[in-house]
């Protein structure tokens, strides 16, 4: 089936409305997904979508994937399981900053150094908009929120600098100031193979501040290939990673030009040696059976 | 507003018709987009306005592809919604929760103007003769559709200067 149909971003886009403010980016976002899953062109049935809580944590309802709106944080995990249960599904993982990387940030380490073959979708806002306005860990140094009047004493966590150094194969960033190119990237980590990473900085229109909507974001945005990157040079991918938040550097920061053996397939390799002595499931009692 | 994977020297009649269609197809799903926004955000006046847009780019879309039919029968399509961004459709960023009217047709409008944009920067590219005239007739209707819009606009009280965002409450919890 999957092989004779094409398929278009319609293909992947559900019946149930999105609920986001209107002007929020996570809008972009969706369509940059259903643009970039066209173009890979595997049927919806073949697709998980995993996400944790919040306003971005809706997305897998707004598409026809097989979905999965978990706990906080626990976008991974759970991700993680699926994948290995069923090596076959495309994988995609989504979530928020505050769930990625406060509640759930613990899992990405994890994830990154079993090179699971999931890829990750963080819409970074750098603000808690579902509950309306915290300081998230994101968030810049003196950012002003309901839980930080006087400003925020913070340094926030960089995520491309977080998952490179963890080891990430592959790590990007797009934003919804240039959707045909978040739909390439996203295309592209869904093609890597392993953990793959896109923080896509969309703006929360309600909570955000002035500088971190589409007009702020347009006037610090680069695309790293007019810089002449190379994606394969892992510490220039570093060098520039620690721009976050000054600059907004859009396009592949890194990707390993030799992927590692993903675990999922090191799982199938192992599963397929192990059989190979294996007692049949039908003779497993023979094995309690004195003769 | 981008387009991929499009050679405009080498756009045939039956592809430019093609893709003028995807393009009203692309604004017209926007527009009930919003519309549907505005729904959920309780701005029946926008939502009101925005599937008058939905209903006028639906209706351009069909005139295309009723020319592209008599034209061309059943020639197959050549080219796909992935090759084209936000041509005409209003970008996401325009919509915001209660907007004013004013607001509304004001996104509109630009988004007109981007459409109209779009069809001239193509223009010096194109070799086809047909194509050209295609073109340059398209963006002569998108200066059309931007007076439709303005003669919506001024049957609108005058502008107060006030910002609709001073009136309104933060929105409710999701």
């Amino acid at each position: 089936m999957s092989a004779i149909c094409e398929y278009q971003a319609k293909d992947y886009k559900s019946d149930l409305k999105p609920i986001w403010c209107p002007g929020c980016g996570d809008y972009s976002v969706v369509q940059g997904i259903y643009r970039a899953l066209a173009a890979i062109g595997r049927p919806p049935h073949e697709i998980a979508f995993i996400s944790g809580i919040g306003c971005s944590s809706r997305i897998p309802g707004y598409t026809t994937a097989y979905g999965f709106n978990t706990v906080h944080g626990r976008a991974l995990p759970i991700a993680q399981g699926i994948k290995l249960a069923n090596p076959d599904l495309l994988v995609l993982a989504a979530g928020g900053d505050g769930d990625g990387f406060s509640i759930g940030g613990g899992h990405i380490a994890h994830l990154i150094r079993r090179n699971i073959d999931i890829t990750y979708i963080v819409m970074d806002n750098q603000i808690y908009g579902l509950t309306k306005g915290q300081l998230s860990p994101t968030s810049q140094k003196g950012r002003i929120t309901v839980t930080s009047q006087h400003g925020s004493l913070e340094e926030p966590v960089n995520p491309l600098l977080y998952t490179l150094a963890y080891g990430a194969g592959f790590v990007a960033q797009a934003s919804p100031t240039d959707l045909a190119s978040m739909a390439s990237i996203i295309e592209e980590a869904i093609r890597y193979p392993g953990f793959a990473f896109v923080n896509i900085q969309s703006p929360c229109v309600t909570y955000g501040e002035e500088a971190q909507q589409i007009k702020g974001l347009k006037a610090i945005s680069e695309n790293l290939s007019t810089l002449g990157h190379n994606p394969a040079d892992r510490l220039a991918a570093m060098d520039l990673a620690q721009q976050y938040g000054r600059k907004l550097h859009l396009g592949v920061f890194y990707r390993n030009p030799e992927p590692a053996p993903t675990y999922d397939g090191l799982i199938r390799e192992r599963q397929a040696a192990l059989s190979k002595g294996a007692i049949p499931r039908e003779r497993i009692l023979d094995l309690f059976i004195k003769k | 507003m981008t387009t991929r994977g499009i050679d405009f020297k080498a756009l045939s009649l039956k592809d430019a018709l093609d893709l003028a269609v995807l393009i009203e197809q692309e604004a017209k799903d926007r527009y009930e987009e919003f519309a549907a926004q505005m729904d959920q955000h309780r701005t029946p006046e926008a939502a009101k306005f925005f599937r008058f847009m939905a209903l006028n780019e639906a209706k351009h879309g069909e005139e295309l592809a009723a020319r592209r039919a008599t034209l061309f029968g059943a020639a197959p399509v050549a080219v796909t919604p992935a090759m084209i961004f936000d041509i005409e459709a209003p970008d996401y960023d325009a919509a915001r929760a209660f907007m004013s009217p004013r607001k509304a047709m004001e996104a509109a409008l630009a988004s007109e103007v981007k459409a109209h944009a779009f069809f001239m920067a193509a223009l010096p590219s194109i070799q086809d003769q047909g194509v050209k005239l295609l073109f340059q007739e398209l963006s002569g209707e998108e200066v059309q559709h931007q007076d439709l819009v303005k003669a919506e606009l001024a049957k609108l009280p005058p502008d107060s200067g006030l910002s609709d965002e001073d009136f309104v409450d933060e929105p409710a919890a999701q």
